[in-house]
């Protein structure tokens, strides 16, 4: 069940934020909503099952947008992998961290993108990249982490309250 | 008392019920007038009840025209279904009406560049986010479409196709950093590549790199792809020029390119084959 809902949240995720979600960029920034999900998970869940969502995240990004598989996976693995490891220690009512942790995702993700660019292309502005990439991404990351963090707490909830009654019936 | 009541509870209950049946039995058969103390009731009784079976006549009358109404709602519903068809199909003809126009519009390019085969297709999804300008199109190597084809628009060049599933392909424009066009000027046959830049990818602009500081190019000239290109075929054109810059090290310049196609609203593209070599499209 869970496995199920997992997938088609990811899926659904994937479809919509790559059709629909483009129509609500502000000067071309959307906020990374596949990178709001896996972290969510991950602190929801812990590290192993986000680090599951987040290879799955990354594995569609990088067979439909990439030109070399991997850069993805790694970059959602790895955050993916940081950020559960912190799921013992916080309340999941409080909206703060996840808010904190997203934010910090997104970040590391566009800078990562940033420094491969730098690397490889020796083709880094910073002071664009700042202002126009990086602050506008995470203002607007932190403002669309509550409902998708909301939706994903209801989910969650639901579905331990589910593996709790098959548990006690077996 | 409840302590009795729960011992003799079926036997109560069984007496009860003899009893009820007894007297209707008995008083059953009877056919007698109304005594007083039925009469009185009745007349108490009575206009209350005239009331509610009025109530329930109007419920009953007001029910039947319900019914009618009911009637005249479906035909009406069947009626609205009708007319939304109808609409439906307008609409419907004006679209085609409009696609008949694009894809004439395409046809003339293609006309254009008539020795090449060429596959009309649709972008279906984009890739999110600043860094990079990838999509997916709906054909795929069912429709005989593989990388290294070429993506076009009416216009100029939009980019190629990186890989290829069954129904869908990958493709890269060539705003993406990642992309390079070898390309030159039309005027002045300066050689040069067209790159793409992030930080001017979301204006729609990308850069032509490596041109001689020498070079005569002027901003507006038109920039087309030069023969050095591999999978680019000779002789499409890309945009024109906007600013001309030196590079730091003062031995190249750098053009800004205006794409001819808008990138940034792509609508229905064209895949074409530079290896096939057929007259018609």
């Amino acid at each position: 069940m869970r496995i199920l809902v997992t997938t088609g949240m990811v899926l659904l995720n994937f479809i919509l934020q790559t059709t629909l979600f483009q129509y609500l960029a502000i000067q071309g920034i959307f906020p990374n909503t596949a990178l709001v999900i896996v972290v969510s998970y991950a602190l929801l869940r812990g590290s192993k099952e986000g680090c599951i969502a987040g290879i799955c995240t990354g594995l569609l990004f990088d067979i439909f947008f990439a030109t070399a598989k991997g850069f993805y996976v790694l970059l959602f693995l790895g955050i993916s992998y940081f950020t559960g490891k912190g799921q013992k220690n916080f309340y999941r009512e409080n909206y703060l961290l996840p808010i904190i942790f997203c934010t910090m995702a997104a970040g590391i993700f566009e800078f990562s993108h940033f420094f491969a660019e730098l690397l490889l292309r020796k083709d880094g502005n910073l002071l664009f990249f700042l202002f126009k990439i990086f602050l506008p991404t995470i203002v607007y990351t932190a403002v669309v982490t509550v409902p998708i963090y909301r939706i994903l707490f209801g989910i969650n909830e639901w579905l331990e309250l589910k593996e709790k009654y098959k548990y006690h019936l077996f | 008392m409840i302590q009795f009541w729960e011992e003799h509870k079926k036997k109560i209950i069984a007496v009860f019920a003899i009893l009820i049946t007894a007297v209707a039995l008995f008083a059953g058969g009877k056919n007698l007038n109304a005594s007083a103390l039925e009469s009185v009731i009745g007349f108490v009784v009575t206009p209350f009840q005239d009331i509610t079976t009025g109530i329930g006549s109007w419920v009953e009358s007001t029910g039947k025209s319900a019914k009618d109404k009911s009637v005249l709602l479906e035909e009406n519903a069947q009626l609205k279904e009708e007319l939304a068809k109808l609409q439906d199909e307008t609409k419907r003809l004006a679209q085609y009406e409009k696609e008949n126009e694009t894809l004439s519009a395409l046809l003339k390019i293609s006309q254009k560049y008539p020795e090449y085969k060429s596959t009309g297709t649709k972008i279906i999804a984009k890739n999110p986010g600043v860094w990079y300008n990838t999509f997916t199109i709906d054909k795929g190597t069912g429709d005989e479409v593989s990388a290294n084809m070429i993506l076009i628009s009416s216009g100029g060049v939009v980019g190629k196709i990186l890989e290829s599933g069954h129904g869908y392909s990958k493709a890269q424009s060539i705003l993406d950093s990642r992309s390079a066009v070898p390309a030159m000027s039309l005027r002045t046959g300066d050689l040069g590549v067209v790159k793409g830049d992030y930080t001017l990818m979301n204006n729609g602009l990308c850069k032509m790199e490596y041109i001689d500081a020498e070079a005569q190019i002027a901003v507006g000239d038109e920039i087309v792809t030069s023969q050095l290109s591999e999978i680019y075929p000779e002789g499409l054109s890309i945009g024109k020029v906007t600013k001309i810059e030196t590079d730091g090290n003062g031995l190249t310049k750098y053009a800004v390119i205006e794409p001819f196609v808008d990138l940034k609203h792509l609508g229905t593209l064209l895949v074409i084959d530079k290896n096939t070599t057929e007259a018609s499209p």
